[in-house]
C-alpha cells in the first residue's frame, strides 16, 4: 500500500471505530469517548486533505480510490464539520426530549449512526468509481435519515420521510443513468465505471446526454437542487443543529462533487457546452427558487436550509462555467459556505434554548438580549450573504466572472442579479435577527452558548484567511489540478 | 428474456392499483423471485449463481420485513390512495411509454429488458408519488430497485457483482430505516398515511 492509501484507510477506520465505540462505552464516558475518537477521525481525515492539496499534481488514481484536489478539499471540510458537530453533540443530547428510539438506547444510537453516517460521506469523495461512489451516497441517506427524524415528533418524521423517499427515488434514477453508461459502453463491471475511463470511446453521444441527465437529475435530488429540493429546508430544519451542519455543509458538497466528477468524465464525449450547460441550468434555477424564500421571515434554521438551496446553485454555476476563475471561486465557496453554515446550525441550539419560537418564527434582536449569541449569528449570516470580508462575496465574484471568462455572459449576467437579490434579502434578515427589535418575550439562557462563542472565535480568522487565501488561488497548482480533474 | 421482462412488468402494474398492501409486498416479493430466475438464465457462472442467491435473499428479507410491519402496524382499513387505481395506471403506463420514447436504445442484450426497466422505473416512481401509505411509497422503491435490478443483469458482458450486492445492502438498509420511521408514523399519526405528514411549511 502506498503512504496515501495508509492515509485513506486510517481515516476511514477512526469512525469505524466510533460505530463500535458508541455500542461499548460506558455510558458515563460515552461523550468523552466519543469526541475524543471524533477528533483523531478529524486529524487522520485532515492529514490526507492536507496531502491532497499540498500535491495537487501526485494523484492517487485506483478502481476503487480516488484521492485528488477537488476530494482533499471534501475530506478537509468533511473533517472540520464532523468534529465541531461531534463537540456540540452533548449539548444537544443533554437537552433533547424525546426521540426516535428508546431513552436508555437513544444517545448510542445517536453516536452510533453519526460516526455510521461520518464513514460513509468521507467514502464519497475517496469512491474511484461511479458505481463505490453511488453505493456510498445511498448509505449516507440510510443513516442520515435517522438523524434527521431522531426526535421523533411528528415535524420530525415528516421531514425524515421525505428525505428518506425523495432522495431515495432520486437516486434511483442516477442508477439508472449509472447502468446506461455501463451499458452504452459494451459493459465490463467496475472497470467501465472507473473515473478514468468513464469517457469511453464507444459511448453513443445521445445515450451519453440522456444518462448524464439522468444521472445530474438524480443527484439533484440528493443535493437539493431546484426543483427537486423539496427536502431540504424540512429536513434542515427539523434535524438536529449538528446533524443540520453535517447534511448542509458537508453532505450536500460531497454530492456535488460527484456531479462534477461526471461532468468532467463525460465531457469529451457529450461536450463541453452540454456538460456545463446542465449545471448552469441546475445553478440558474436554484437561485431563483431560494431568492424570495431569503425575502420572507424564516425560522432561523429554515432560513439557513434555502441559503443552502441558494449556495448550492452557486456551485453549481462555478462547476459548469469551469475555467480558472470559476473553479477557484467553486473551491473558496466550498470551504466559505461550510464554516459559516455550520456556525449557524450550531448557533441554533443556544438561540432555540434562549427564543424557542424561533424553532417556527424568525427571530428579532438577538444582539440585544443575547450579545455573544447576535454576534455568532451576525458572522454565520453576514458570511453566508456575502458580506465582504465574506469570502463567500470574493468566491461569488469569482464564479461571475468565470462565467463572463468561460463566454456565458447571459448565465453569468442572471447569476450576478439573483446573487444580489439574495444577497439583499439576507443582509435584511441579518439586521432583522441581530439589531432588529426583539420579538419574542419568553426569554430563557442560552444554553450550549459557550461552546458556540469559543467556534465562532475560531470560525471567524478562518473566514478572513480563506479570504486572503482566495486572492492567490485562481493562479494555484491547486485550480490547475481542480481544471484537469481526474482525465 | 422477453417474457421475463413483461412478467416483470405485469407483477409491477399489480402493484400500481391493487388495495391491500400484503398483496402488494406479495407482488415486489415474486418480481424478486423472477429476477432470480433471470439470473439463472442469463448464465450458470459462479457470478450468475451468486447473483441469483442475492436477489432471492434480498426478495425474502424484504418480504419479512414488510409482512412484519404491516402485522406490527395492523389498520383497521387501508389508507385511502387518494387516486383511483385506473387513473393511477394510466399515468403510470403514460410515464412508461415517455420514456421509452425518450430514451434511446442504450445497449442492453435485449431491447425488452431497456423497455421493462424503463417500465418499472416508471411504475415506482408512480407509486411513490401517487400513494398515500407509507408501506406503498416504500415499495415504489423497491419496483425501481427491481427494475434497475432486471437492467443490470441484462448488461452486456459479466456485471460487477460488487456493485450488484452493493445496492441490494443499500435497499436493504433503506427499507430497515423506513420500517422504523413507518411503525413510528403509525404510533404518532394511527396510520402509516402520509396525508397526516404535511404540517411543515414556510411561516
Amino acid at each position: 500500500m502506498t503512504p496515501r492509501e495508509w492515509l485513506v484507510a486510517l481515516a476511514l477506520v477512526f469512525p469505524v471505530v466510533g460505530v463500535g465505540a458508541a455500542a461499548v462505552s460506558p455510558r458515563a464516558l460515552l461523550s468523552r469517548v466519543m469526541t475524543g475518537i471524533a477528533v483523531l477521525a478529524a486529524l487522520a481525515a485532515l492529514a490526507l486533505a492536507t496531502v491532497a492539496l499540498l500535491e495537487p499534481t501526485h494523484r492517487e488514481l485506483g478502481r476503487w480510490i480516488v484521492v485528488d484536489p477537488a476530494g482533499g478539499i471534501i475530506i478537509g471540510v468533511i473533517a472540520i464539520v464532523g468534529v465541531a458537530s461531534a463537540l456540540v453533540s452533548p449539548q444537544f443530547l443533554a437537552a433533547r426530549r424525546s426521540s426516535l428510539f428508546r431513552a436508555d438506547r437513544a444517545d448510542r444510537i445517536y453516536w452510533a449512526t453519526l460516526f455510521a453516517f461520518w464513514a460513509v460521506l468521507l467514502a464519497v469523495p475517496l469512491a474511484g468509481n461511479l458505481g463505490a461512489a453511488w453505493l456510498a451516497i445511498e448509505a449516507t441517506t440510510a443513516a442520515s435519515a435517522l438523524l434527521v427524524g431522531f426526535s421523533g415528533r411528528g415535524r420530525a418524521l415528516e421531514a425524515g420521510w421525505k428525505y428518506l423517499i425523495l432522495t431515495s427515488l432520486g437516486l434511483g434514477v442516477a442508477l439508472l443513468g449509472i447502468l446506461m453508461l455501463e451499458s452504452a459502453a459494451g459493459g465490463g463491471g467496475i472497470e467501465t465505471l472507473t473515473w478514468r475511463s468513464l469517457p469511453h470511446d464507444s459511448l453513443d453521444h445521445d445515450v451519453a446526454v440522456v444518462a448524464y441527465v439522468l444521472l445530474l437529475a438524480g443527484l439533484a435530488a440528493k443535493v437539493g437542487w431546484a426543483p427537486v429540493h423539496n427536502w431540504l429546508p424540512d429536513a434542515h430544519s427539523e434535524a438536529p443543529a449538528p446533524v443540520s451542519a453535517l447534511l448542509s455543509a458537508a453532505l450536500l458538497p460531497a454530492v456535488l462533487l460527484v456531479a462534477w466528477r461526471s461532468q468532467q468524465a463525460l465531457a469529451p464525449t457529450i461536450g463541453v457546452r452540454t456538460a456545463g450547460g446542465v449545471l448552469v441550468g441546475f445553478g440558474l434555477v436554484s437561485l431563483a427558487v431560494a431568492v424570495p424564500f431569503l425575502w420572507q421571515s424564516q425560522a432561523w434554521k429554515r432560513l439557513l436550509a434555502y441559503s443552502s438551496l441558494e449556495h448550492m446553485g452557486v456551485i453549481a454555476l462555478g462547476i459548469g462555467f469551469g475555467g480558472s476563475l470559476a473553479l477557484a471561486g467553486v473551491a473558496v465557496h466550498v470551504v466559505g459556505h461550510a464554516l459559516a453554515k455550520a456556525l449557524g446550525f450550531y448557533a441554533a441550539t443556544p438561540l432555540l434554548a434562549h427564543e424557542p419560537r424561533a424553532s417556527g418564527h424568525g427571530v428579532g434582536g438577538i444582539g440585544r438580549t443575547q450579545p455573544a449569541l447576535g454576534a455568532s449569528l451576525g458572522v454565520s449570516l453576514g458570511a453566508l450573504a456575502g458580506l465582504p470580508p465574506s469570502p463567500l462575496f470574493v468566491s461569488e465574484v469569482l464564479i461571475v466572472a468565470g462565467g463572463f471568462q468561460v463566454g456565458r455572459p447571459w448565465a453569468a449576467g442572471a447569476a450576478a442579479v439573483l446573487l444580489a437579490l439574495g444577497f439583499l434579502g439576507l443582509a435584511h434578515s441579518l439586521i432583522e435577527t441581530v439589531i432588529g427589535k426583539p420579538r419574542g418575550r419568553d426569554r430563557h439562557p442560552a444554553i450550549g452558548l459557550r461552546a458556540v462563542t469559543i467556534l465562532t472565535i475560531v470560525v471567524v480568522p478562518l473566514l478572513l484567511a480563506l479570504t486572503v487565501a482566495s486572492l492567490w488561488l485562481p493562479d494555484s497548482a491547486i485550480v490547475q489540478g481542480l481544471i484537469r480533474g481526474l482525465g | 428474456m422477453s417474457g421475463i421482462a413483461w412478467t416483470l412488468v405485469a407483477l409491477g402494474i399489480g402493484v400500481i392499483v391493487v388495495r391491500r398492501n400484503s398483496i402488494a409486498v406479495a407482488l415486489v416479493t415474486a418480481q424478486a423471485f423472477v429476477l432470480a430466475v433471470a439470473a439463472l438464465t442469463e448464465g450458470t457462472s459462479a457470478d450468475a449463481i451468486i447473483a441469483a442467491a442475492a436477489l432471492a435473499l434480498r426478495g425474502v428479507v424484504l418480504a419479512a420485513l414488510f409482512l412484519l410491519l404491516v402485522r406490527r402496524t395492523r389498520e383497521t382499513r387501508p389508507v385511502p390512495a387518494g387516486v383511483a387505481p385506473l387513473v393511477r395506471a394510466a399515468a403510470a403506463v403514460t410515464l412508461a411509454l415517455t420514456l421509452i420514447w425518450l430514451v434511446p436504445p442504450f445497449g442492453l442484450d435485449a431491447h425488452e429488458a431497456e423497455q421493462a426497466t424503463l417500465s418499472l422505473v416508471a411504475l415506482g416512481l408512480v407509486t411513490a408519488a401517487m400513494r398515500r401509505a407509507t408501506l406503498f411509497q416504500v415499495l415504489g422503491i423497491v419496483l425501481v430497485e427491481n427494475g434497475l435490478a432486471l437492467a443490470a443483469l441484462s448488461l452486456p458482458g459479466e456485471p460487477s457483482l460488487a456493485i450488484e450486492i452493493g445496492v441490494a445492502v443499500d435497499l436493504l438498509l433503506i427499507a430497515l430505516v423506513a420500517g422504523i420511521f413507518h411503525e413510528r408514523i403509525f404510533a404518532e399519526f394511527g396510520a402509516g398515511d402520509t396525508a397526516a405528514l404535511r404540517s411543515l411549511r414556510d411561516s
